[in-house]
């Protein structure tokens, strides 16, 4: 017996789309669960597990009255704040600074003596500070910021973030500026424009795709963080990770119905980020700079 | 007239290329635009990396109330040594980054080859494939915590009702780290899947049809023709993946706390404890060291295993 072409490929496609799902179910289903983890009572939760609201438990808002108008509300409220201020500030610095480092790292010739490194050592060297793993210079960090009492405050998070995220930055628009037509900024130069003229009346406006796409990056990154605000920060400045990381280590036991509620607006943020990032991801834009 | 176009181009362009040969190197803005970006990695990494360095080979313990910082040589690392608590987080650690990016680098490369079909829906795949590793790994740890729950979770209630047995995720001690294996590869899956898919959409599809011309099957055009090609790819991302992993910090914290006992405790998570809960900065520096030095000397050998097996490939 024969199948014909057709046949096998339709089969193929079956066993592609089973699979396709079965890895859908694995992504979705934990924000699922947290979603109505969120939205049971304590004793429900404490019962067994049940999966769909109005079916097997009776769906309620208690827990996200007791994060956003109970007790919590202040906490809460200033840890999420102080998240998507000091995340997008970060970000924006940093996407300012590196993308000045990495137009210049494709435009101009760099020489460093002693070292005898040109453009690309500088450009390796600041990606490779993306190897050392945080926790090595974490104590330097407090006791530096200690020194210039910068510990716990917004400003210290922003700049501590800002650093973190500069390698990613320099070298994601360093790869976007190698593939940038250079006619226009040239005819700017001889027409008198000082580079730093042509780099922000033509350079940027050319480049918004890779410096929003790098700014969510670096949003995304800051956002995530939970060693540097664990390490450096303790009341005023806490961020939204650290938070409801203490939430669950408290001594009475994980509640999970508030650490859902919790975790789920820690994570929507990143939900929003994930679905605008995808396109430019699909450009080739990251991926790019990654290989 | 003719000439004289000529003569005009000649007149607009070498002008240009003056331009631009000056501007390249003797421009004095030039260092306006890289400074920032320098000094401000310079002031956070090489200092501290050079502080940190220092620290280690100093007594600084915060929780004594005498001695002082005093300079002590070797001495932590010879405490180092011959710490049982250190060669186990070293031990977990190295298990960690080994299976979790294998597992990642596995499924990843799976679902890569899924995605790389003429299928539909496939903007609504990518977008859902990713979005586990946008999210906060802290928040992330309390969903596996949820999942996983012995009791309350449903992973365990799902096998109870297909009739399989009550696994004890993470109380059993040689359970903990692959549970916490598992939450990682949720989390990380996507940036494999996502740079591999990448690669193989940049294979040249010339070498595929001829291939089939020929009469290869499926299993033998990835054996011989998908994978090879697609090695240089996988070495990058399997590197960067490791070099994170090494960096294991927030999922573990709050999943496990490194338990039960000491059997999910990375490196990262006992440095932090020495030198934050105990004080003992000099210490939690060596330890600190310690791990980057496990990761220089693990990606040089992965690189040289890996440029082994490329030249034997190649004879």
């Amino acid at each position: 017996m024969y199948m014909t072409m057709r046949q096998t490929r339709r089969i193929k496609l079956g066993i592609t789309y089973f699979f396709l799902a079965i890895w859908t179910v694995i992504c979705l289903f934990p924000i699922y669960w947290l979603v109505i983890t969120s939205v049971k009572l304590p004793v429900a939760v404490f019962q067994g597990p049940t999966y769909f609201p109005w079916i097997d438990f009776q769906p309620t808002l208690n827990a996200w009255k007791y994060v956003l108008a109970g007790p919590m509300q202040n906490q809460v409220i200033r840890s999420w704040l102080n998240s998507a201020i000091m995340a997008p500030t970060s970000a924006a610095l940093a996407v300012a600074i590196g993308s000045l480092a990495g137009y210049a790292l494709t435009r101009f010739n760099y020489y460093v003596p002693v070292l005898k490194w040109r453009n690309n050592d500088i450009a390796f060297w600041i990606i490779s500070q993306r190897m050392l793993p945080p926790v090595v210079v974490i104590l330097p960090y407090l006791i530096m910021y200690r020194v210039l009492g910068l510990v716990d405050t917004h400003a210290g998070m922003i700049l501590i973030y800002t650093v973190f995220n500069l390698p990613f930055a320099v070298w994601i628009m360093r790869d976007f500026f190698a593939n940038l037509p250079r006619d226009l900024e040239e005819s700017a130069l001889i027409d008198g424009a000082s580079r730093l003229q042509a780099f922000r009346l033509i350079v940027l406006p050319l480049s918004s795709p890779g410096l929003i796409a790098t700014f969510l990056f670096c949003m995304m990154f800051s956002w995530n963080d939970y060693l540097f605000a664990l390490m450096l920060t303790f009341s005023r400045a806490t961020t939204m990770p650290m938070f409801v990381a203490g939430v669950g280590s408290q001594s009475y036991g994980p509640q999970w119905w508030l650490l859902s509620a919790l975790s789920l607006l820690t994570i929507a943020p990143m939900i929003v980020i994930a679905l605008l990032i995808e396109r430019y991801i699909t450009r080739g834009l990251i991926v790019g700079a990654i290989k | 007239m003719s000439t004289d176009v000529a003569g005009q181009l000649a007149k607009v362009s070498a002008p240009r290329e003056v331009v631009r040969a000056a501007r390249l190197s003797s421009d004095p803005s030039k260092h306006i635009f890289l400074l920032p970006a320098v000094i401000l990695i310079l002031l956070f990494s090489l200092f501290p990396l050079f502080f940190s360095l220092a620290l280690a080979f100093l007594s600084w313990d915060l929780s004594r109330l005498t001695g002082g910082v005093r300079f002590i040589g070797f001495e932590n690392f010879i405490t180092l040594v011959n710490d049982a608590r250190f060669w186990n987080t070293a031990r977990v650690t190295l298990i960690f980054v080994v299976g979790a990016v294998s597992l990642q680098y596995l499924v990843g490369l799976g679902v890569a080859l899924l995605l790389n079909q003429d299928i539909r829906f496939r903007r609504f795949f990518r977008v859902v494939f990713l979005m586990p590793m946008m999210l906060t790994p802290a928040a992330v740890a309390y969903g596996g915590r949820m999942l996983f729950n012995e009791g309350q979770g449903p992973i365990n209630h799902i096998i109870k009702l297909l009739g399989g047995p009550q696994i004890p995720w993470f109380s059993n001690p040689s359970l903990a780290l692959p549970s916490l294996i598992l939450v990682d590869t949720w989390e990380w899956t996507p940036f494999m899947m996502i740079v591999l898919l990448a690669g193989l959409q940049s294979l040249p599809p010339e070498v595929y049809e001829a291939a089939r011309v020929d009469g290869a099957n499926d299993w033998q055009i990835f054996r011989h023709i998908t994978f090879p090609m697609l090695a240089p790819v996988s070495v990058t991302v399997i590197l960067i993946r490791a070099l994170e992993a090494f960096k294991l910090f927030d999922i573990v914290t709050v999943m496990t706390g490194g338990g039960p006992g000491t059997a999910t405790e990375p490196v990262t998570l006992y440095a932090y404890l020495v030198g934050m809960k105990n004080g003992n900065l000099g210490y939690a520096s060596a330890i600190a060291y310690s791990l980057l030095i496990m990761v220089i000397i693990s990606s040089t050998l992965f690189l040289k295993l890996v440029r082994q097996r490329a030249v034997r490939a190649v004879e």
